[in-house]
């Protein structure tokens, strides 16, 4: 490939360095001062850190009992995140694998029919979720019966709504990955005598991991730090760590919103690491 | 014969090892295809539910009164729904037109380099994509205030109005995002070029530009195509990204379709014609797409008969 | 390729062509659905001037886009507090009333004066400057925020009336199974918890917060949320809800248009207004950004008009600000036309001006006893 191409790429880093890492200097210069408005006045905004104490302290008693909602609703986001990493991963492992084997072929399609439910605005999508998860709603009053076998505000509904919602960022990468594999692969391994069970897990599962590790990583992030799911399915009851950050930004409360949205860029950067110890340019991540 | 060979002792197939599992396959299959099935019903069950009341006569959503299809040609009537659906296309269609273009040229940029070079970039590339959308949001909006303030003091001729918030914003903000999905797209095609093939174009003398766009882009049009639909999906159902940096450009307000939901669902309630409008893009789209895969195979099967 | 960027260019040139054939403009931010199709027509075909309108769904939004001068607004829509914070960091013009001669001709409701009041002394008391809001601020619409009940549960309206906010808060002794929930706007729930405890809402204090606290725990909501409420207490999915009075209000109009009656639809569900509330006003205000100063007069002047501001309030169910609109609309009372003597009939009983109430609007609270608030909110919805 000839050299000369590179300087194609010259405005693009340029671009990148800019917008990634001016404003995560922002955010951090933000994280450490006192702005708690929307007012950017430079000569207003002084340093301060007394807000990075209400990660420790900010305990509240509530019936005798110490407590700090900053950690739990990070535990809160890490336990929705888990758990709806790994039913997407069983899940959209199985449909991946199962449009693989199918007749169907053209990769286009496909992509499209998976994530064309995303065309549909989220709000509108998680607010047609919850209405069907209401006592009285119009799937019963159609049909007789309920579709959903749970109500708003338990965090069945809100796995649900998250689950279906990031499946298809596990999907594509993992499809991806089985679709590079050989078809000889698993002819070779089946006539040598392995069980077409076994020749899965010793044979294509280790071969697209590198698309479980991509898929995973697109489901668990925008799970841990998204906001409008579990607000709309949970009746405003389950707090995850976005929540909290996006009612600081809606008050304005700039600095402490920050400082929490730090936090988030920490793990971001830490699962891109990771993301790269398994697939070095990130090829299958859709 | 039985009496024969019966005090042998004889191994059944079961006594090797073999179980016979043929009798189980049609079960499983039908076990998969419902699994299948229930996975995509999960996957569409939002949409349907919006098709539903799309449907609905009556604007109390949660009974259904009768089959009316007056929310469709409604949609017409709604000035505002219909300046946030053409806000939402124009910023749409020029951030994955400009997105698909300029990241298929940063990627065969990216492609040129050396292998150790272009995966460090390409870790960097991977950060909009991963990150989360109220930090990007925020984040830029703080950087493009920066920009506009320092725009107006160095040409203080512009009138007060003018500010870059809005297309120009909103623009920027979503080839933020959409840039690094056509790369990522784009780049595994790259890779399966022959790369004997440029270098072929380039010593007969094609020159540098024309031999990307003549031997290269056909060679790499799935992962373009590909790049582009991603793009186009991300910013058509981003919400937080362009909450925080829509303004208005040409005395228009660009509000996209998230934005102005979530505006209006503050103090009023929502027209059933926004389900009416989301039902028709899917419907669209589907139609389109089994369109293309129809007369592509009737295509193909002429090619069989020459 | 080519192509595609052949219509890139054909769309830019055709928005730029559609953004030159403009006259002069009115750039007006303000609140989703908030103003009537038929008052933007008919204020255009009379001064000859576009009404650009932007939406914003919350008073720091429109503080935040005037502050950040991302566009410069003619006209701005912003609640009382926001007013108030505005004033305070000199973001608004005062008014020409010289340009608003409709202001000789229309008195203020005597619960818009007393808000008005309210806030100079709140601000007072903050700040220690006297201002006189009626110089940056004329009303929009205006309204009380009220409990919307479920009363197809039994007993439930009768308790409302006789013991008010006791029935909402207290959940142990009151109707124990009945779902509750909360406006999910932290000064909001701050508020009501603090009417409940018997202070003025507007008084903040560490003591305050966590007795709050405990009031808001004690309540047991099930859910905190905003547009949904109205609906599932409608539904029947909700028992007891804080909304806003024109929540209400425009669900009921909806029924109205549905052929149900007054009478069939609050046998399902209603609302009660406690003697004691909290209230807000919305007002048109000029941010110092504006640039066309003359059109938004004008737009002042015309919303004034008691027949403009009653043709407005036709499509949104909140209270108009002046006597001389209230006239109008209650004039209807013995209209033929059903949508007409409803509208009538719904002002005069949710919005009677003769109600006797003390109805508190918020203040502006310092930034860090808001992020205070918003802390205390999500202790209590995440220790559930």
């Amino acid at each position: 490939m000839n050299s000369l191409y590179k300087r194609l790429a010259i405005p693009y880093q340029v671009w990148l360095v800019l917008l990634v890492f001016l404003p995560i200097m922002a955010i951090l210069l933000i994280a450490i001062s006192n702005l708690t408005t929307a007012n950017f006045n430079l000569s207003d905004i002084s340093f301060q850190l007394s807000h990075w104490n209400d990660l420790v302290e900010n305990q509240s008693l509530v019936d005798g009992e110490y407590f700090n909602s900053y950690l739990t609703a990070f535990k809160n986001s890490f336990i929705y995140a888990s758990i709806t990493t790994l039913v997407s991963f069983i899940f959209g492992y199985f449909l991946a694998y199962q449009i693989k084997k199918s007749r169907i072929k053209n990769k286009f399609i496909i992509l499209t029919i998976i994530i064309l439910p995303m065309w549909s605005n989220l709000i509108l999508r998680s607010e047609a979720l919850r209405s069907v998860m209401l006592d009285n709603n119009i799937f019963k009053s159609i049909f007789g019966f309920d579709i959903l076998p749970f109500s708003v505000g338990t965090p069945a509904a809100v796995l649900f709504g998250l689950i279906f919602t990031y499946m298809p960022f596990m999907i594509l990468p993992v499809y991806t990955a089985l679709e590079k594999i050989e078809v000889n692969l698993e002819e070779a391994s089946l006539d040598l005598g392995l069980t077409p069970f076994k020749t899965f897990w010793k044979v294509v599962f280790p071969l697209s991991f590198k698309g479980v590790v991509s898929g995973s990583i697109m489901v668990f992030l925008p799970t841990f730090a998204g906001f409008a799911i579990p607000k709309i399915l949970s009746n405003g009851n389950i707090v995850l760590i976005g929540n909290i950050i996006e009612t600081k930004f809606t008050y304005n409360i700039y600095n402490v919103g920050s400082m929490l949205a730090l936090l988030i860029l920490i793990l971001i950067l830490g699962s891109i690491l990771l993301l790269t110890r398994f697939d070095k340019e990130g090829e299958t991540l859709l | 014969m039985t009496d024969r060979y019966s005090d042998y002792p004889v191994a059944t197939l079961k006594e090797y090892g073999y179980r016979d599992y043929s009798k189980l396959k049609p079960v499983t299959r039908i076990l998969k295809q419902v699994l299948s099935f229930v996975i995509f019903f999960g996957l569409y069950l939002s949409i349907i539910i919006i098709a539903i009341q799309s449907l609905n006569s009556s604007s109390v959503m949660s009974s259904f009164e009768s089959i009316s299809l007056k929310w469709y040609p409604n949609i017409l009537q709604e000035d505002d729904l219909m300046t946030a659906i053409g806000a939402t296309m124009i910023v749409s269609l020029i951030a994955t037109a400009l997105a698909t273009i300029l990241g298929t040229f940063f990627a065969i940029g990216l492609y040129a380099m050396s292998k150790k070079k272009r995966q460090q970039w390409m870790l960097l590339n991977n950060v909009p994509i991963l990150n989360a959308d109220i930090v990007t949001g925020f984040s830029l909006m703080l950087m493009f205030i920066l920009v506009n303030t320092f725009i107006k003091t160095v040409f203080t001729s512009l009138p007060q109005a003018w500010s870059i918030f809005g297309l120009p914003t909103l623009v920027l903000a979503h080839l933020f995002f959409a840039i690094p999905f056509v790369i990522l797209n784009v780049m595994p095609k790259l890779k399966e070029t022959d790369p004997n093939l440029m270098d072929a174009a380039l010593d007969l003398g094609v020159k540098p530009l024309k031999a990307i766009v003549k031997v290269l882009i056909p060679a790499i049009k799935a992962g373009v195509f590909a790049g582009m639909l991603l793009a186009f999906t991300m910013s058509i159902d981003d919400f937080v990204i362009s909450f925080f940096n829509t303004g208005e450009t040409f005395g228009m307000s660009f509000d996209n379709l998230s934005v102005w939901i979530y505006g209006v669902i503050g103090r009023r309630d929502l027209s059933p014609s926004v389900y009416a409008f989301s039902t028709l893009l899917t419907i669209f789209t589907l139609v389109a797409l089994i369109g293309y895969e129809l007369s592509k195979n009737r295509k193909g099967r002429v090619k069989i008969k020459k | 390729m080519k192509k595609l960027l052949l219509a890139v260019t054909l769309m830019m040139i055709a928005i730029s062509a559609v953004s030159c054939s403009s006259g002069p403009t009115l750039r007006l931010l303000n609140w989703g659905e908030y103003l009537n199709d038929d008052v933007i027509t008919r204020f255009e075909e009379e001064y000859g001037i576009t009404i650009k309108q932007t939406i914003a769904a919350s008073n720091e939004l429109f503080y935040s886009k005037i502050i950040s001068n991302t566009t410069a607004y003619d006209l701005v829509i912003p609640s009382d507090y926001m007013v108030e914070k505005m004033v305070e960091e000199e973001l608004l013009l005062p008014l020409d009333y010289n340009q608003i001669p409709n202001r000789a001709l229309v008195t203020y409701m005597d619960g818009v004066v007393e808000i008005y009041n309210q806030m100079t002394t709140t601000t007072l008391a903050r700040t220690g400057h006297t201002v006189d809001y009626s110089e940056y601020a004329v009303p929009y619409f205006w309204g009380t925020y009220g409990i919307i009940y479920n009363n197809r549960v039994d007993g439930l309206e009768e308790a409302l009336n006789q013991y008010g906010w006791e029935v909402f808060f207290n959940s142990t002794d009151y109707f124990p199974n009945a779902s509750r929930a909360m406006y999910d706007v932290p000064q909001d729930a701050y508020a009501t918890a603090m009417i409940y405890l018997g202070h003025s809402p507007n008084e903040y204090s560490a003591t305050f917060l966590s007795d709050a606290q405990t009031v808001l725990e004690g309540a047991n909501f099930s859910q905190w949320g905003d547009d949904q409420l109205k609906k599932d207490v409608e539904a029947g999915n909700l028992d007891m809800a804080f909304v806003y009075t024109g929540d209400f209000l425009d669900r009921l109009y909806i029924q109205l248009d549905e052929e149900r009656t007054i009478e069939e639809i609050t046998a399902d569900f209603n609302i009660y207004i406690p003697d004691t509330t909290i209230v807000f006003i919305d007002n048109m205000v000029i941010p110092y950004t504006a640039t066309n100063l003359d059109a938004a007069h004008k737009f002042i002047n015309f919303l004034l008009d008691p027949e403009i501001m009653a043709l407005n309030a036709e499509s949104v169910g909140y209270a108009v600000p002046t006597n001389e609109a209230y006239d109008v609309i209650v004039s209807h009372i013995d209209d033929t036309d059903s949508f007409y003597h409803n509208w009538a009939y719904a002002n005069l009983t949710y919005y009677n001006k003769n109600a006797e109430g003390t109805y508190y609007p918020l203040t502006s609270l310092p930034s860090d006893f808001v992020d205070d608030i918003t802390s205390m909110i999500d202790v209590v919805k995440t220790s559930n």
